[in-house]
């Protein structure tokens, strides 16, 4: 069997896991062919590139099968919380009861990339009065409305307050069709004042010290609720282990990400990496196993740089990507175009950062959900961001604008101005549709003129 | 003495002058001979008014951004805001059902009351403010009292006056009759996010069409106006007097959940006899485009949604748009 890292089409991928599965591949129950779950309508599967490990194998598997464990989940007696916007935060809590499990409604914004549209969800958005001028996470509500790619939760809880309009006005659309929702305020984080007692956030940021006393007392009414849910106390030493737990995670994750970005030759690509890290917010509604899934690739990741072997050229343009794409495609397009991933910044930096298990667990949870990029300016995420390129070595830097988003018509400007003027890299601006078919001869074109743009300047 | 500019309804005019500077809360309006904001698509074109309009007044004390809208939340961290004027960014909460947002909101009155003090502003004692306070309230009940006293037009360009520096004269004609020969003008509730400054036109072409508008309750009219403070609560208490009638009683589409806005409408709508509705709201503005369907439904009578988008006049489809529905509904 070759085992030769390389990118391979769904096609491929059949006659791939053959092999796999003669030479005595284990797999998890979710496991199985990739190309079955386009019979289940995942249409864009066909239109990817993926990497052919079996470690790989086994992430699209867990990711492509997260309705089944949700659904297996209630089956059992367990209760469902849906959480929404805060990325990261809240299942850190509902996860330190065994009663529960937490997933994100708004990872429905990729269902129309996934379906190819055929879901119709944004059609039904469109008829709810949330039309194209929204953020693609509009598909949220055409999910609730058909009932047909999450089970309803038993408790919905939303963050608002400094979070994207786009998405506080969704959910209060939620909300008028008759879904009780739990809202909680994530305030704007601000640079402390002079004199004003202030700390450091996991993550760099700094915020005062009241800012943190509210989050905790936000995060503590939800707790409430939560346990009010599960019908069972979360107390302090349970939210100790979900915290000890979420950072295993998060330390696999950390690892995986400075060995594929640090690596000379790119052990794994760029659309493997951006579901990895999304395993980071809700653990795909299976910590232990998410755990799992992102040891096997840091292994592979880890096996392939000892090898001195990537998929990819080791010349490939280093890029640092700002934003998640509607279109899963668009990562792969960017190695198409001679580019390789080297650090992202998916608005939830927030979500792999360790989480400090050195102070009361509801403290620690306050400081993180204050370090949330998206509720802080654009200038800390900037700051945050030029720290990364520097940590990881990137040569340029591509904002993904993500279509109708209120925060992406300032912040990629202020991103841009502060990286050209303090590392005096390229940097590119493109926006993503969910399914953007029509638009790949721009969205070359632009990617390209960023990865020739580095190339003359290594000419240099 | 220095002026105070901002456009949210949420930031307390008695707080900046008790302070010693000029709240002035504007209703800007689109130039396009102004420099070119440099932002990319997707900006809301009241925001990019707001902020045009602010920063070109180099004389200004200071310019107050909230955290009401996502974008005026933003915009200080961008080039477009460069400027020697300070700068603040008011959190102003989304939700309100707990007693945390409550103090969440004094506390950053408090903080404003401590940016203004940098700039050379005086913190005021509880006498002083109570007595500010007070007095704001006298006028703005003088200010309601005059919307049977004047044409809808007259009254919402007063409010904007009032916001804008305090001004009360009423050197208006009094209302005109109804429009059309014995026709009665069907009332229209004006409805939506705030208005900017061409937008009171929609009242003369309101009523051109045979209609009156009946209610302003656009993020600059009526439902703006705080409510009557507790006279007793601002004697012994002004900031918390005056926390609860700007935070705890003011409706918008932003609150989480916004079900004040509706039970505030229910009211005005039957009070006024609202037969139908005009919803004015701008391009990438999220939060009143989420509603219009909402508010169509939720009222049950005929609505025509106006999408403003950049233009510094009513087009002539809309205007267009505006006669066809006064058509249907008459």
């Amino acid at each position: 069997m070759n085992d030769r890292p390389r990118m391979i089409s769904l096609s491929e991928w059949d006659d791939r896991y053959k092999e796999l599965s003669d030479a005595g591949l284990k797999e998890p129950a979710y496991g199985g062919p990739l190309s079955r779950h386009v019979d289940d309508g995942d249409l864009r599967l066909r239109a990817l590139r993926f990497d052919n490990s079996a470690a790989a194998l086994r992430l699209w598997n867990f990711l492509l099968t997260e309705e089944d464990r949700l659904s297996a989940a209630r089956a059992s007696g367990k209760k469902l919380v849906g959480t929404m916007k805060d990325l990261g935060t809240v299942p850190v809590i509902a996860y330190s009861s065994p009663e529960l499990v937490a997933f994100y409604p708004d990872g429905a914004w990729w269902i129309p990339c996934v379906m190819e549209l055929g879901a119709g969800l944004l059609g039904i958005a469109d008829s709810l009065g949330i039309d194209e001028s929204f953020c693609p996470v509009r598909a949220m509500l055409g999910a609730f409305a058909t009932e047909a790619h999450f089970p309803i939760p038993d408790l919905l809880i939303c963050s608002v307050g400094a979070t994207c309009d786009d998405f506080s006005a969704i959910a209060q659309r939620l909300a008028s069709l008759g879904h009780s929702i739990a809202w909680w305020e994530a305030p704007a984080r601000r640079k402390p004042d002079p004199g004003e007692e202030s700390i450091t956030l996991p993550g760099g940021f700094r915020a005062a010290v009241d800012q943190v006393d509210f989050m905790k007392s936000e995060l503590q009414r939800l707790r409430r609720i939560i346990e009010k849910e599960a019908g069972s106390k979360i107390d302090d030493s349970a939210l100790c282990a979900g915290i000890k737990a979420a950072n295993g995670v998060r330390r696999i994750l950390a690892e995986l990400r400075l060995t594929v970005f640090r690596a000379a030759a790119a052990p794994l690509p760029a659309l493997e990496m951006l579901i990895a890290e999304m395993l980071a917010i809700h653990f795909c509604s299976d910590r232990t196993e998410s755990a799992l899934v992102l040891q096997g690739l840091l292994d592979e990741a880890c096996a392939r740089q000892a090898a001195g072997v990537g998929v990819l050229p080791v010349d490939a343009v280093r890029v640092f990507w700002v934003n998640p794409v509607a279109d899963l495609r668009v990562m792969n397009l960017l190695e198409k175009c001679g580019g390789r991933i080297c650090g992202s910044e998916f608005l939830f930096s927030h979500a792999l950062d360790e989480i400090p298990e050195d102070l009361p667990p509801m403290d620690a949870l306050a400081r993180m959900a204050l370090a949330d990029p998206m509720i802080g300016g654009a200038e800390d995420r900037a700051d945050r961001v030029c720290a990364d390129i520097e940590l990881f070595g990137a040569e340029a830097l591509l904002i993904s604008r993500i279509p109708g988003a209120s925060h992406c018509a300032t912040e990629g400007q202020v991103i841009g101005d502060r990286v050209r003027s303090r590392l005096g890299i390229p940097v590119q601006e493109i926006e993503v549709p969910p399914v953007s078919d029509s638009l790949l001869p721009t969205l070359s074109t632009r990617i390209e003129a960023l990865v020739e743009t580095v190339l003359q300047r290594r000419k240099k | 003495m220095k002026t105070v500019v901002y456009s949210c309804p949420f930031v307390p005019a008695e707080w900046i002058a008790a302070h010693g500077f000029g709240p002035k809360r504007i209703i800007p309006s689109i130039d396009h001979d102004r420099a070119p904001s440099g932002l990319t698509q997707g900006l809301c074109p009241y925001a990019d008014a707001f902020t045009g309009e602010a920063v070109a007044d180099s004389r200004l004390g200071a310019i107050i951004f909230t955290t009401v809208c996502d974008q005026m939340r933003r915009i200080p961290d961008t080039r477009t805001s460069r400027t020697e004027t300070p700068l603040f960014v008011l959190n102003v909460p989304a939700t309100w059902e707990t007693a945390s947002v409550h103090k969440l909101y004094r506390n950053e009155i408090l903080r404003l009351g401590r940016f203004l003090c940098t700039l050379g502003g005086e913190r005021p004692n509880n006498e002083r403010l109570a007595s500010i306070v007070l007095d704001y309230d006298r006028r703005r009940s003088e200010l309601r009292s005059l919307r049977d006293r004047m044409t809808a037009r007259q009254f919402s360009e007063k409010i904007a006056a009032f916001h804008r520096d305090g001004s009360l004269e009423s050197d208006f004609d009094p209302p005109s009759g109804p429009t059309g020969a014995g026709a009665r003008p069907t009332p229209i509730a004006l409805a939506g996010g705030p208005m900017l400054r061409h937008h009171f036109d929609l009242f003369d072409i309101v009523e051109d069409a045979g209609g009156t508008i009946v209610l302003d309750a656009t993020g600059t009219g009526e439902r703006t106006i705080p409510p009557p403070v507790d006279r007793r609560l601002a004697r012994e208490d002004p900031l918390a007097a005056l926390a609860d009638v700007y935070f705890g009683r003011i409706p918008d589409a932003f609150r989480r959940p916004n079900s004040e806005l509706y039970i505030w409408l229910k009211k005005e709508f039957a009070q006024r006899g609202v037969e139908a509705v005009l919803y004015v709201r701008h391009t990438w503005c999220d939060t009143w485009q989420a509603e219009a369907m909402r508010m169509k439904e939720w009222c049950g009578l005929p609505f025509l949604t106006i999408e403003s988008g950049g233009d510094s006049h009513v087009d002539g489809r809309t205007l267009s748009r505006i006669q066809s529905f006064m058509e249907v509904v008459r």
